[in-house]
């Protein structure tokens, strides 16, 4: 009986090896069938996107060296392929043309990138699965909440520089409705009670766009809420200041957050934190060589280091954890399925084996290809600082600078200042942008008449 | 090898086996190919809550009919003879929704459009100011200032667009009204004014 027990232990052991060498053998078959197609289409598709991964990465070297015309030169080709990257590559497109004032590039980029962004079901059509069987990048990226909301509000800033407050407007409440967020203790589905986003850049910026429409009111209202998210900017929330300026100097410094991978290529979160990029510099304001009293106007509007932080705006690694999560249970039935097969014998021993494999296989596959994605758009700043100031009507030389950081400043020579109404002028503070600056910047000039009498350009 | 035990019989057995890979074959090509080979562009299989160019012919071909019917515009004209009349780009009210120039433009354009093909001897149409002051600015070599020989237009066709728009977790619902009329220059009467009404809802899918 124990000779004939052993005997059958060895023999199921022995079937067991046969049905997983076959098992192998079969699959290292379909695999040598399969890997030259394979190959071909993974080379193929592969070198496709390591190439507009290579093209963006040089794109933003010229943006960082502050060579804004060469980096929109180069984005553009990108922008222009309607595929996975289409929105992503659109937003560093309209960043690059904003930079470099070409106003009427910048709002076409950031207008193709606003329209996908409001679309509901970009990713049909095979998007959508393959995203989740196959790689997430396939989807295409309409960006994190906050980066939705960035879009909007440079588009608003665009119309807002052309004194076109409707379209400001419509953009300002668009970039809100992008970070509204809803109070979790309500469960009563999308009727959730809304709680006001706190994204006061866009409150700031709505505001004055009503007070320059002349709805006294809605201005109000605005300024007020704001002012009771964010109480430490008090003056620069203040009604008769923001009417009473000429010129609005918009201040971008340092950069935006970063999506971190984790060893497995799991994402650990946005960084750096503020506590590790450190406080941010304010800035101070020279107007013709004079050091203005800037009146705590110079507080950060944003952080979006902080703001990335908050994992009520994160919508990330979604897919990831799901693949991830049936991946690891597929693993774990497999094995069991293995097991019992293990002490089996006859079909349903090789049933239970080939299932037990098969979910060992798709569960490792799954897993494995289950990485993070991590396009971003990383052009972004850390910080915005606006700054209303009344100065005299006229020409003027300005320069932004930051006492905390002389390798920082930036100055612009013979902006225009009206009598009435607000002028806007963007400051990107970064290396190699310092200037001088002659306005009108370059990117204007082109559109402009090339025989205006009495006009010079350097 | 015995086929009972569930080892290998030779092509038998190798072809049970091999069983689920023919059978994943296609898939794992069409996964492959899917990864690859994009199966929409970004901008093909998306719908929003916009305007769109079916609201743009709808609503223009409403407000012509509507405009040339109307009692009160047929009054004017059998009294003054063809309205000299101006038209001006939509005015943006709407509810976090941009409308771009080139769209503005078009709303009130394709109105003037259809009423002078199908009611040329009702107006007459005259460019706007801006227009007419870019045009001259980029066509003439000097500054003439002012022109008096200008044709002064006594009519003008506006429309307003307002809408009420929200959006949540789950979608995003907009309700327009779009506003046409027809004023007097001269005294501010409005001679005539309708509206064009729509709402519209798109549904938050997985990835959206």
């Amino acid at each position: 009986m124990a000779e004939s027990g052993i005997r059958r232990a060895v023999r199921q052991m022995y079937h067991a090896s046969l049905n997983i060498l076959v098992l192998l053998a079969t699959a290292r078959s379909a695999a040598r069938r399969l890997l030259p197609a394979a190959c071909v289409l993974l080379l193929v598709t592969g070198c496709a996107t390591e190439k507009h991964q290579r093209e963006a990465a040089k794109a933003l070297r010229e943006f960082y060296t502050s060579d804004f015309d060469e980096a929109a030169r180069q984005y553009k080709p990108l922008a222009e392929k309607t595929d996975e990257d289409f929105v992503l590559n659109n937003v560093r497109l309209g960043t690059s043309y904003l930079m470099y004032y070409d106003l009427d590039e910048a709002e076409a980029a950031f207008l193709r990138a606003y329209e996908v962004i409001n679309s509901v079901g970009v990713n049909n059509g095979g998007r959508s699965v393959g995203a989740v069987l196959v790689d997430e990048k396939l989807k295409i990226w309409k960006g994190e909440p906050f980066e939705r909301a960035m879009a909007n509000y440079y588009l608003g800033l665009i119309y807002y520089m052309r004194n076109d407050y409707n379209n400001a407007r419509a953009a300002f409440e668009n970039a809100l409705f992008k970070l509204a967020d809803y109070d979790p203790d309500d469960d009563k589905g999308s009727r959730k009670k809304r709680l006001e986003s706190n994204f006061v850049l866009a409150h700031l910026m709505l505001a004055k766009c009503f007070q320059r429409l002349g709805r006294d009111d809605l201005a109000r209202e605005s300024f007020k809420h704001a002012k009771k998210l964010r109480p430490d900017l008090q003056n620069l929330l203040e009604y008769s200041w923001n009417e009473s300026s000429n010129v609005l100097l918009v201040v971008e410094v340092g950069f935006g957050p970063r999506k971190m991978t984790t060893y497995n290529g799991a994402i650990a979160g946005f960084g750096p934190t503020p506590e590790e990029a450190g406080p941010v510099p304010l800035p101070a304001v020279r107007v013709d060589g004079r050091l203005l009293n800037l009146h705590d106007l110079n507080r950060p509007t944003i952080d979006l280091l902080a703001m990335a932080q908050d994992r009520k705006w994160q919508d990330i690694d979604t897919i990831r954890t799901i693949k991830s999560t049936i991946g690891k249970g597929m693993i774990a039935g497999g094995a069991i399925m293995v097991a019992k097969g293990a002490g089996e014998d006859g079909s349903r021993q090789r049933t239970d084996l080939m299932v037990g494999a098969g979910l060992l296989l798709a569960g490792a596959l799954l897993e494995a290809s289950s990485q993070a994605d991590v396009r971003q758009w990383e052009l972004l700043p850390r910080t915005v600082f606006l700054l209303p100031l009344r100065l005299p009507p006229g020409k003027h030389d300005i320069t932004i600078e930051f006492p905390d950081d002389e390798n920082l400043y930036q100055t612009w020579q013979g902006l225009e200042v009206p009598s009435n109404g607000e002028a806007t002028y963007i400051f990107r503070i970064q290396r190699f942008n310092e200037g001088p600056h002659l306005w009108p910047a370059k990117g204007m000039r082109k559109h402009l008449p090339t025989t205006v009498p009495g006009t010079k350009f350097e | 090898m015995n086929a009972e035990s569930g080892t290998m019989n030779s092509n038998g057995g190798s072809m049970r086996v091999a069983f689920p890979f023919i059978a994943l074959r296609p898939a794992f090509i069409i996964l492959v190919f899917l990864s690859g080979c994009a199966p929409s562009s970004a901008v093909s299989s998306g719908t929003n809550t916009a305007l769109d160019s079916i609201d743009l012919t709808a609503m223009t071909d409403d407000m012509a009919m509507k405009i040339v019917a109307d009692s009160d515009v047929q009054a004017e004209i059998a009294s003054n003879g063809k309205l000299i009349t101006v038209v001006q780009p939509v005015e943006n009210r709407m509810r976090g929704e941009i409308l771009p120039k080139g769209p503005a433009d078009a709303f009130t354009a394709r109105l003037r459009i259809l009423l002078s093909k199908h009611a040329p001897d009702r107006f007459t149409w005259v460019m706007n100011r801006d227009a007419f002051y870019s045009l001259q600015s980029r066509e003439r070599d000097t500054d003439l200032g002012p022109a008096p020989d200008r044709v002064q237009p006594e009519y003008a066709i506006t429309a307003i667009f307002s809408s009420l728009t929200n959006e949540d977790v789950k979608r995003r619902s907009s309700y327009y009204l779009c506003e046409y009329q027809l004023t007097d220059i001269n005294t501010g009467r409005l001679l005539w004014s309708d509206k064009y009404e729509v709402k519209k809802s798109a549904v938050k899918g997985f990835l959206d």
